[in-house]
């Protein structure tokens, strides 16, 4: 039952990253290969100051927060002069040399050891320890994600970004300042990223640099991908197909390193499929093209 | 021995080794306008067939070579007529197909994780010479080759894309598929030749890696990563370029090990990409980037 639990959690801190690259990438027509770094800080943030400062789970995830958005400026920075494969580029860096800093800077983050003994969350009283309490926690994050992603995607905002993503030199020629625009979108998502990085920290309760590999980016990109870019329910869709049905390999009774390949080669197949076929994904709206 | 020399010389065949592999790469971005990421696994599975045919087969390494650029050749055919090629018929967006050839990336990078294992395999043969001494640093016979091979290839494809009618197609293609479709050049034809050419390159750059340095089933990512900067920093189209933008980001990511630890050589290299994607994103020599169309 706690192993079903689990797989529940992990689906829902997928969920909260693939709807808020969805924001970027479906939304506004930013596809960033940079996602794991902003989850990663969030994890990495709210990681060091809860285990350094003791401070209580609130806090250290609005600490995740304000250090991903300030990093996601920096980062949507090339988005003034680059477009399409050109911005996946500039975040591919971005990625690179993240991962770089979360891997090296062996005084801060201990590299390659992780941080061991992060505390579970305590929110004004109610302490979260079992997985079925995680569970609610996790949820009532990702609901807390919906919300953001539906009340931006439906408000006049969201309307801006979608012009950006169809036609960005039309967008500005109505007056948009499309600078503006797209950096506060990818600031959001950045956000979202980050929160679902401090959840994950809290409830595994140790993280490492692998968990924020270029790899974990392109799961996401994958999730939002099969599921399907510029809907509301394409990214949960992806997020659940994709962590639920390679457990399936478990049952299989594989080993876990030629699993673990198996996975990868799974996903990578769908990625080439779904692009040949059907880029719009299971049930989105948007296909990576004018 | 002179530390700084050794530096260079460590710096200048790195940066051969990224020429090699961003030639390849540079050449079919130039052709077909896309990202072909899928570059890095075609790249690793050029050095698992030489690993194959000296270490199973016993063959020498000089005759394990061409088959090993065969194999590649015949990887990147492959992967333009079954994938690309029926994507751009549908008229699928770079970043589409950019996408697409991550998803490949990751399939061939696994595939040769369960085939051999994550471990480093290796193809060198005999004893480990010390190399010989050469305004005061210590050079490889590998090396020697590397740099001799990268000084040949370069000339011989710059010869070709400017003196062969083939080459000429290729350079027209690159740079209006629908004019060139106007004059009567076959670009599906020309197309498939490129990513023959660009990945038999690709072999050459993998065998002589997996020579120097051995190999692992992530050596394509890694490899590929260094091609992607080296294209951007020289510029889109531009043979010269890729050979300087190569061998800066070869030297850079040595020279940084004078002053830093050596576990951020990734990240400087990185960090040259994203100051010219920001301030000069068309390259030492490439021409200015397509702008959004109206």
């Amino acid at each position: 039952m706690d192993y079903f639990l689990h797989i529940l959690v992990l689906a829902m801190v997928y969920t909260i990253l693939a709807m808020s690259l969805d924001l970027l990438a479906g939304r506004t027509g930013l596809l960033s290969i940079a996602h794991a770094a902003f989850y990663g800080l969030g994890a990495y943030t709210s990681a060091l100051v809860a285990v350094h400062f003791g401070v209580p789970f609130v806090v250290s995830v609005f600490a995740g927060i304000v250090v991903a958005a300030l990093i996601s400026f920096i980062v949507s920075l090339p988005s003034l002069r680059l477009h399409d494969d050109y911005f996946v580029i500039a975040t591919f860096g971005f990625q690179m040399i993240l991962f770089s800093i979360f891997n090296n800077w062996m005084d801060l983050t201990r590299g390659p050891l992780g941080i061991p003994g992060i505390p579970q969350p305590v929110i004004f009283g109610w302490k979260v320890d079992t997985h079925l309490e995680f569970l609610e926690l996790a949820a009532m994050f990702t609901c807390f994600a919906y919300f953001v992603v539906w009340r931006i995607t439906s408000s006049p905002f969201g309307r801006v970004l979608h012009a950006i993503r169809e036609d960005e030199v039309f967008a500005k020629a109505l007056g948009k300042n499309t600078l503006y625009f797209k950096a506060t979108a990818f600031a959001v998502g950045a956000v979202l990223a980050a929160m679902a990085g401090s959840l994950y920290a809290h409830y595994i309760t140790y993280i490492d640099p692998t968990s924020f590999t270029v790899m974990e980016s392109i799961l996401v990109i994958s999730m939002v991908i099969i599921g399907g870019a510029g809907s509301l329910w394409g990214p949960l869709v992806g997020a659940v197909v994709l962590v639920t049905l390679p457990e399936a390999l478990r049952f299989v009774g594989l080993p876990s390193s030629v699993a673990a390949n198996l996975r990868q080669i799974f996903y990578g197949s769908l990625l080439v499929i779904m692009m040949m076929f059907r880029p719009r994904g299971l049930v989105g709206s948007y296909g990576f093209s004018k | 021995m002179i530390p700084e020399m050794q530096y260079v010389v460590n710096g200048i065949n790195a940066g051969a080794t990224y020429a090699l592999v961003a030639l390849g790469f540079g050449l079919i971005f130039h052709v077909c306008g896309f990202f072909h990421f899928a570059h890095g696994g075609v790249y690793a599975l050029g050095a698992y067939a030489a690993y194959i045919l000296t270490h199973e087969l016993g063959w020498s390494i000089w005759a394990a070579m061409p088959c090993a650029m065969l194999v590649s050749s015949i990887a990147g055919g492959a992967i333009d007529v079954v994938v690309y090629c029926p994507m751009q018929r549908r008229r699928a967006t770079p970043l589409v197909i950019l996408i697409a050839s991550l998803g490949l990336l990751i399939v061939i990078q696994n595939c040769l994780s369960l085939g051999f294992g994550d471990d480093t395999k290796s193809i060198s043969e005999g004893t480990v010479s010390e190399g010989y001494l050469f305004l005061g640093a210590r050079i490889t016979p590998i090396q020697v080759a590397t740099i001799i091979s990268l000084v040949m290839v370069f000339g011989a494809v710059g010869c070709f894309l400017h003196f062969s009618g083939f080459g000429r197609k290729m350079r027209a293609v690159g740079n209006d598929p629908e004019l060139a479709c106007v004059f009567g050049v076959d670009s599906e034809s020309v197309v498939f030749l490129t990513f023959a050419l660009g990945s038999a390159l690709a072999g050459l750059a993998a065998v002589l890696a997996a020579w120097d340095t051995g190999l692992t089933p992530v050596m394509g990512f890694k490899a590929l990563l260094g091609a992607v900067v080296a294209v951007i920093v020289g510029g889109r189209g531009s043979i010269l370029g890729i050979m300087l933008g190569g061998l800066l980001i070869g030297m850079a990511q040595h020279l940084v090990v004078w002053k830093l630890p050596s576990q951020w050589q990734d990240a400087s290299v990185f960090l040259i990409l994203i100051i010219f994607l920001l301030l000069r994103p068309q390259g030492f020599l490439g021409k200015p980037l397509r702008k959004v169309s109206v």
